[in-house]
């Protein structure tokens, strides 16, 4: 499988440094190089990829403020010479984090990551329930009864229509392991199940009389999501 | 064989943290050539906007721009000066007025040209060695 990536880094060195070794690995395509992060998310409106080598710091908006930005969550590779976000790359559930300059054979690392989880998430695609740890047990719950996902800081709420149950993760975290067939982020504390949706009112829905917010960025995925005819 | 000889008989220069780049680059010689070349012409372009923004008295500016030139050094086996760099990036974050980074931006300044000194000589190098494959 050949994987679609872009490079958002403003070192023009680096840049090219690490272009250099997606194409001798045969397997990470660079459509595009971007020197910022508008650049990039302009970018990233209209085209989907795979892949988003990232750098952190950089001049304008810096590299996290383009992944709470995004409609969609591409996989992630840190590019930085701090070690510092290390916390942050967690939070943001990044698939790898390359300290600059890194060696070919630490590439080739972060390339089988995105490989793995590329295979987990397809693997995610049939799944139809989840287990969630809660009320010190652990709770399976299907797709279809869970109306939607609400951030609370360090734990989220899932709501089903008979109960709620809390558990200790993060909307950053569940965005890549839900089903993405039929769960949706719609703004950075909701993920929804959209064959719960009831309707839509500008920037909200409704599931079950419950009003979530659509953020700016999140609307036109959702749009294009729904089928309006 | 006869430039597979000459492969292993290349090796960086001792001024150069030559066994990191050996590990960065590998046999890929040329991406090394590309590398070096790129990197001294960014850092002479950083250099005069660092500059700039210390005549101006701009600290923040001059943050900037001292932690973009930061990697440069990583990639060339100065790996030494990316932690002075490093430790002059805080210098600029502490300080409530330019003259407070005035010795530490002269080091740097200084610390940089012979850098760039250094480069050309072992860009020459690498450009001689990988002309014999041409």
């Amino acid at each position: 499988m050949k994987y679609q990536s872009i490079i958002v880094e403003d070192l023009q060195v680096a840049a090219e440094f690490l272009k250099r070794f997606c194409e001798k690995s045969g397997v990470i395509d660079v459509i595009n190089h971007f020197l910022n992060a508008e650049d990039a998310l302009q970018f990233l409106k209209d085209n989907v990829v795979d892949v988003i080598f990232l750098d952190v710091e950089m001049p304008g908006a810096s590299g996290f403020e383009l992944l709470d930005q995004l409609v969609y969550t591409p996989q992630v590779i840190l590019t930085t010479s701090k070690t510092e976000y290390a916390y942050d790359a967690f939070q943001y559930n990044v698939t790898d984090y390359l300290k600059k300059p890194f060696t070919y054979q630490r590439f080739l690392e972060a390339v089988q990551k995105v490989s793995k989880k590329t295979e987990q998430q397809n693997g995610n695609s049939d799944m139809d329930h989840m287990f969630i740890k809660s009320d010190g047990k652990l709770i399976r719950l299907h797709n279809d009864d869970i109306l939607f996902i609400e951030s609370m800081g360090d734990y989220v709420k899932f709501i089903t229509p008979a109960k709620k149950y809390i558990t200790h993760n993060t909307i950053k975290n569940l965005e890549t392991k839900v089903n993405p067939q039929v769960f949706m982020k719609v703004h950075r504390s909701y993920i929804v199940n959209f064959t719960k949706i009831n309707d839509i009112q500008e920037n909200v829905l409704f599931i079950n009389g419950n009003m979530i917010p659509i953020s700016k960025t999140h609307k036109s995925g959702v749009m294009q999501k729904i089928n309006i005819l | 064989m006869h430039n597979e000889a000459h492969k292993i008989l290349f090796a960086f220069s001792p001024d150069l943290d030559s066994d990191f780049l050996k590990d960065l680059y590998g046999e890929d010689l040329q991406q090394a050539e590309a590398v070096f070349e790129s990197s001294v012409q960014q850092l002479r372009n950083e250099l005069l906007l660092a500059q700039a923004r210390f005549h101006a008295g701009d600290t923040a500016g001059l943050k900037k721009v001292v932690h973009k030139m930061k990697p440069l050094f990583g990639y060339i086996g100065l790996n030494e000066i990316m932690q002075q760099f490093a430790a002059f990036e805080e210098v600029c974050v502490k300080a409530t007025s330019i003259t407070e980074t005035e010795k530490g931006f002269n080091d740097i300044t200084s610390i940089t040209e012979q850098a760039i000194q250094k480069i050309e000589k072992e860009t020459r190098r690498l450009k001689q060695f990988n002309t014999q494959y041409l």
